[in-house]
């Protein structure tokens, strides 16, 4: 790992955490938009985040540890995310790290903890937002585990950094129907992960319908700021990550400047435009009921399963 | 004297001499000497295990020792890995033991067991001929059976499960001792090196036949399905330590014993076996882990999750086997490393559990889930040692199983072209079962610490809670700090597991370990255990006290009411439980689990439109157990009650049976010479 | 046309093959099921094209355009036309075995396909041999709707997954069966279909709704 790896290192974490709240702010807009609302502005949650930080922490009665680290580790699992992840440059990934199954493992690591905050709190919501979003947790690991297996079979390799090289040097294979079909089945495993319509809707507070909003309803202030934070910074990873794998154009393979500008500037413009994609897409759906949600998952399973047998039988 | 032998003479003379003094030493001191026996036979198995893995093995044989045979022990890399496994169990289980036999568990017989037991699954691996290896396989058994029944006189549901644990362990030894005495009717003497002669010759039908019943008897040890029947009854009625004992050291013999049989003995084989192997492996696990994510007696769950971890081992086993079968030995080392390695973290860490979870019943009385939260602040050491298992336990990064999962993974993604079209079907499946897997663990392990451990207690015994004695402690602790250092630095165990597993094979080392990363050899992958944790460590506390910066200069944190809905204080009756929490995944899996509901409603007298009460019960019976041993047993109730027909007193008759028998016997002699 | 793009287009159609037989189980409005069906249509009529261009068949051609205009336009559109008499009961609301198990099922059938077309395969390892395990593939899938499914009009779908897979199999190990068998085949699915559409409206009339299982209620 050199000193410019560590540079584009920080360079990623500073893009996400900076970016990942207009982000959400950018969905949010086009879906105000798209729905007839003038909406709040893409700053708005930086002023919320802003807002949030600035309160007096509190802690609810009979909360353990657990409830005070458990944002604390979501968000430090997502950045080392972002430090290993080739998101602007494949310089900056230090050889061991961006296995792809640490890379899930490590996202997983920090949904765990914040479901167990919300178990922390000993109410309903909380037990329930963990319960269910620990479901849905469970039922996404086999897609994204197979669909990384697809994608690693014509590289040899469960690395991020040469699946972005390879597919770099022989850009004829992110349309190939193995390529196809795991880009589908990491695309909902994307959506159920973050929470997204139609398997959670991040823009409800009714009991009967929510689950991330229900585990974390006891956190307020700065804790508060540091979820949503760390939610916002989910997101973007997991799009950042679905752009590398399928369309790694522009990513750079050393850490000159010009090279990190570009960088850059495609991965902004990629997560961006798949951010509006799935914001224009959410005002067409609506929300599943939670014992549909299975069957989503495991067609996206199926797809993913057919991904492997794809790129093994038609290689 | 090699340094192994002195190892191994050493812990069984510590055990017979710690069993003895059991019997003599008064109460009060009894379960101290004990506990410091187990320990030293533990150390020094562990000693003589550490040495064979490190330097060349060791055999000798002792011909007066047994009848016929003699005693033969040999012992190599493969041996050793499970020999420091054992000890370094007993270790901890018998720190643990000095504070929690005090309660009841310090009578002479049990005390007495306990290093017996320990000795005794040491031998297991260090045998070196079929009947060394039978005689100290059934020791095991025996004391291990007795252990059970510790406490039988003050539950009943201990004899039925000691029962069950009886019969199916000894219906296991009933199929080694065939496979194996078929085997070592083809050679010269029942020694292993004659094995190993006379398995180049045996023919594929008879080799077949002896791997699938020696495997059946070890399937069954391991808990794999269908035979897994007396684990989540055997486990959770045992002694907490007896159950780490078992769950972690005991069960991995059974895998010993599949690994020695069929690979060293037999020689690999053809393909079918490991096929089998892995099919099996791959329904223990799933059918194990679920059972596990909706249970809600902690040991059950942790008995259960035992069934699972074991299904991954073999998992690594069977896909070892395929692609030894389709020559590729370096990727055989490599799932051979996975499954060895995951043997020793799971070790680790389900020691680590179940001494948590006896602390938690020695606490509480208790070992229903439902019943129990709010230990965080009565019990903080039991708390942060079953946390930092729990971790352990879900596989995720930051705990050593990520390590050997993620091995398990990399051969099994490696191996999609190794060979044929089977083994290319399996792999995807193969994958997709640990993936499951993993996912329902996560979810089995933030049940059982989040609702177990955290929010508020659900009944008075979890509000009484204390904190357990310093021995069970330092027990727990032993075991924590094992977990620890195998999570950051595998690079202590994995070259010498992974020239283990690389010598079954013939190959050298399949992962090159260093103290920063972990890589394969002759395919690209690597991994950074060390690297990872420390990076979430070095971010948490950064955010930590960027937080902190923040927050200081605006107030002090203050704490607050629940948010209740403004109802008034929320009740224990408010909070999900272990039930609830796992009622999703229930519903999801209601074709596999087959779930028993029942809803009781009672009415009001005087009108039947007001409900007085509603009880609801849900359980889930063993689905596999119903539909397999139900029958079985069934029929050989029906046999039984053909019994009285055939014997009505008369001893002429019972006389006439058995000269029947001898005239058939010697007519079928005739005919067929 | 050159190999590459031959290869990429024959994967891709008969990808889309395969995809629709999983959307088929996947969805339950009965209506959605027929327009996978029809786009299962369009990717055979789009499978047997490319065949023809790559062998320069006129033949093929116009069984090509043939296989389009059967099963992309006539059969939906008569599959529609029963829908419309089979009542207000739209959706597949309960199938025997439940969705996503039926998905997981369609990947071990799809696994099963792959190792039993294997041998077949190695007759003639081939770009078009090598896409026979989908067509092996739908044929199981539209058995599994058939024994699966309790709508008459799903039972229908079923049958026609079936001989859609029967077909690609077909024009994948022969490159073409002829124009007169193909013709033939068809005609019979023709047949089939307005039969089994005729019955749909007679159990609508009889039973109330088109569940299969009524059926039984005969037996009695």
């Amino acid at each position: 790992m050199s000193l410019a790896g560590v540079l584009s290192a920080l360079l990623q974490i500073a893009l996400v955490t900076v970016g990942s709240p207009l982000l959400v702010g950018v969905m949010r807009q086009i879906r105000a938009r798209l729905e007839g609302r003038a909406g709040a502005g893409v700053l708005q949650p930086w002023r919320d985040l802003r807002k949030l930080a600035r309160k007096q922490p509190v802690t609810p009665r009979g909360t353990s540890e657990v409830f005070r680290v458990a944002p604390l580790l979501m968000l430090a699992t997502t950045v080392a995310v972002v430090a290993v992840a080739p998101f602007v440059t494949t310089a900056s990934v230090p050889a061991a790290g961006a296995d792809l199954f640490v890379v899930v493992a490590l996202l997983t690591l920090g949904a765990a903890a914040l479901a167990l905050a919300g178990l922390d709190t000993g109410t309903a919501f909380g037990g329930m937002g963990a319960s269910r979003e620990i479901t849905i947790l469970a039922l996404v690991e086999p897609t994204l585990l197979v669909a990384i297996f697809a994608l690693s079979v014509p590289v040899g390799s469960t690395n991020l950094a040469d699946i972005v090289t390879s597919t770099l040097h022989d850009p004829g294979r992110t349309i190939t129907p193995a390529s196809l079909l795991a880009a589908v089945a990491l695309g909902l495993a994307v959506v159920a992960e973050t929470g997204r319509l139609p398997v959670d809707n991040p823009s409800t507070h009714l009991e009967l319908t929510m689950i991330h909003e229900a585990m974390v309803l006891e956190y307020a202030g700065p804790d508060l700021a540091m979820v949503e934070l760390a939610s916002a910074m989910r997101l973007s990873v997991f799009l950042g990550l679905w752009a590398t794998l399928f369309a790694p154009w522009g990513i750079a393979a050393d850490a000159g400047v010009g090279a990190l500008a570009l960088g850059t500037g495609v991965l902004v413009v990629k997560v961006t435009a798949l951010g509006a994609a799935l914001a224009a897409g959410e005002v067409f759906l609506a929300k599943l009921r939670l014992f549909r949600v299975p069957e989503l998952l495991a067609g996206s399973f199926v797809l993913a399963l057919l991904a492997v047998v794809a790129s093994f039988f038609f290689a | 004297m090699n340094l192994v032998a002195a190892g191994l003479v050493g812990a069984v003379v510590v055990a017979v001499a710690a069993a003895t003094a059991a019997l003599l030493v008064p109460r009060p001191a009894r379960s101290a000497v004990v506990g410091v026996g187990t320990v030293l036979c533990g150390a020094s198995g562990m000693a003589a295990g550490i040495v064979a893995l490190t330097g060349p093995g060791w055999s000798a044989a002792v011909a007066g020792l047994l009848p016929l045979t003699g005693v033969v022990l040999s012992v190599d890399a493969l041996s050793g890995v499970f020999l420091s496994v054992i000890g370094a169990v007993g270790i901890a289980v018998g720190i643990y033991g000095i504070g929690y036999a005090r309660h009841g568990l310090d009578g002479r017989g049990v005390q007495a067991m306990e290093p017996l037991f320990v000795a005794a699954m040491l031998l297991v691996p260090a045998a070196g001929g079929v009947g060394t290896f039978l005689v100290c396989w059934e020791l095991m058994a025996l004391t291990s059976l007795l252990l059970v029944l510790a406490e039988h006189t003050r539950r009943v549901e201990v004899a039925s499960a000691a029962r069950w644990y009886a019969v199916m362990t000894h219906l296991g030894f009933v199929a080694i001792l065939i496979g194996l005495v078929v085997l070592a009717g083809h050679a010269d003497n029942d020694s292993f090196p004659a094995l190993r002669v006379a398995a180049a010759g045996l023919s594929p039908a008879t080799a077949g036949l002896v791997f699938t019943l020696t495997l059946v008897g070890f399937a069954s040890k391991a808990g794999i399905l269908p035979l897994h029947a007396w684990l989540p009854r055997a486990h959770p009625e045992a002694p907490s330590h007896v159950s780490a004992l078992m769950s972690a050291a005991m069960v991995t013999l059974g895998v010993y014993g599949i690994v020695r049989v069929g690979f060293d003995l037999l020689g690999g084989g053809s393909r079918w076996w490991w096929l089998l192997v892995l099919a099996l492996g791959a329904v223990s696990a799933v059918y194990g882990i679920l059972q596990a994510a909706i249970g809600t007696d902690l040991k059950r769950l942790l008995a259960y999750s035992t069934t699972e971890n074991m299904g991954l081992v073999l998992i690594g086993v069977g896909a070892g086997g395929l692609f030894a079968a389709a020559g590729n030995m370096l990727l055989a080392g490599l799932a051979l490393t996975a499954a060895l390695l995951h043997v020793v973290n799971h070790a680790a860490f389900k020691t680590l559990l179940f001494l948590a979870a006896g602390s938690v019943l020695h606490a509480t009385g208790s070992r229903d889930l439902d019943d129990l939260g709010g230990l965080r602040p009565r019990m903080p050491v039991t708390t942060a040692a079953f946390g930092l298992g729990a971790l352990a336990g879900s596989a995720l990064p930051l705990g050593p199983a990520f390590v050997s999962e993620w091995l398990l993974l990399q051969a099994l993604v490696h191996g999609l072209a190794a060979g044929g079209m089977a083994t290319a079907i399996m792999m995807p499946i193969a994958v997709a079962t640990v993936a499951l897997t993993a996912g329902l663990a996560v979810a089995t392990f933030v049940k059982a610490f989040g609702v177990g451990f955290l929010a508020r207690p659900r009944s008075e015994h979890a509000a009484a809670a204390r904190e357990s004695p310093p021995s069970m402690l330092a027990g727990m602790g032993v075991a924590a700090a094992v977990c620890v250092v195998l999570a950051v630095a595998p690079v202590l165990v994995l070259p010498v597991i992974g020239a283990a597993s690389g010598r079954v094979f013939g190959v050298a080392d399949p992962v090159l370990s260093g103290l920063l990363a972990v890589r394969l050899q002759g395919f690209t992958g690597s991994l950074s255990p060390l690297l990872v944790a420390a990076a979430v460590v070095f971010a948490t506390v950064v955010f930590a006290v960027a937080a902190r910066l923040i927050a200081a200069r605006h107030r002090a944190r203050v704490a607050a009411r629940l948010w209740d809905c403004g109802a008034g204080p929320l009740s224990a009756r408010m909070e999900y439980t272990a039930t609830s929490f796992a009622e999703p995944l229930q519903r999801v899996f209601d074709n596999v689990l087959r779930p028993e509901h029942d809803v009781d409603i009672t009415h009001y007298r005087e009108s039947r439109y007001l409900v007085d009460a509603v009880s609801y019960r849900l359980r889930v019976p063993d689905r596999v157990e119903h539909r397999l041993y139900r029958p079985v047993l069934s029929a050989v109730r029906a046999w039984g009650r053909a019994g009285p027909r055939l014997a009505n007193g008369s001893v002429h008759l019972y006389l006439g049976y058995g000269f029947a028998v001898v005239c058939g016997a010697l007519l079928l002699l005739v005919v067929t010479r | 046309m050159s190999e590459a793009v031959f290869v990429e287009l024959l994967s891709l159609s008969s990808g889309i093959v395969l995809l629709t037989a999983v959307l088929v189980l996947w969805r339950r409005e009965l209506a959605m099921v027929i327009r996978v069906f029809a786009v299962q249509g369009v990717a055979l009529a789009g499978l047997v094209a490319v065949l023809a261009v790559r062998e320069s068949s006129a033949e093929l051609g116009i069984v090509a355009a043939g296989v389009l205009i059967l099963r992309a336009g006539l059969l939906p559109y008569l599959l529609g036309r029963a829908l419309t008499a089979a009542g207000p009961q739209r959706r597949e609301t309960r199938p025997l075995v439940n969705v996503a198990a039926s998905l997981l099922a369609a990947a071990g059938l799809t696994l099963l396909a792959l190792a039993v077309s294997a041998p077949l395969v190695a007759l003639a390892p081939s770009p078009a041999t090598a896409a026979i395990p989908v067509g092996m593939a739908v044929v199981l899938i539209g058995f599994f709707v058939l024994v699966t499914r309790r709508r008459a009009l799903s039972q229908l779908i079923g049958f026609l997954l079936m001989d859609n897979g029967i077909t690609t199999v077909g024009f994948l190990t022969t490159a073409g069966i002829g124009l007169v068998v193909e013709l033939g085949v068809s005609l019979d699915i023709l047949l089939a279909v307005l039969v089994l559409g005729v019955l749909t409206g007679w159990m609508q009339t009889a039973f109330g709704n088109t569940d299969l299982d009524e059926l039984r209620e005969l037996h009695d």
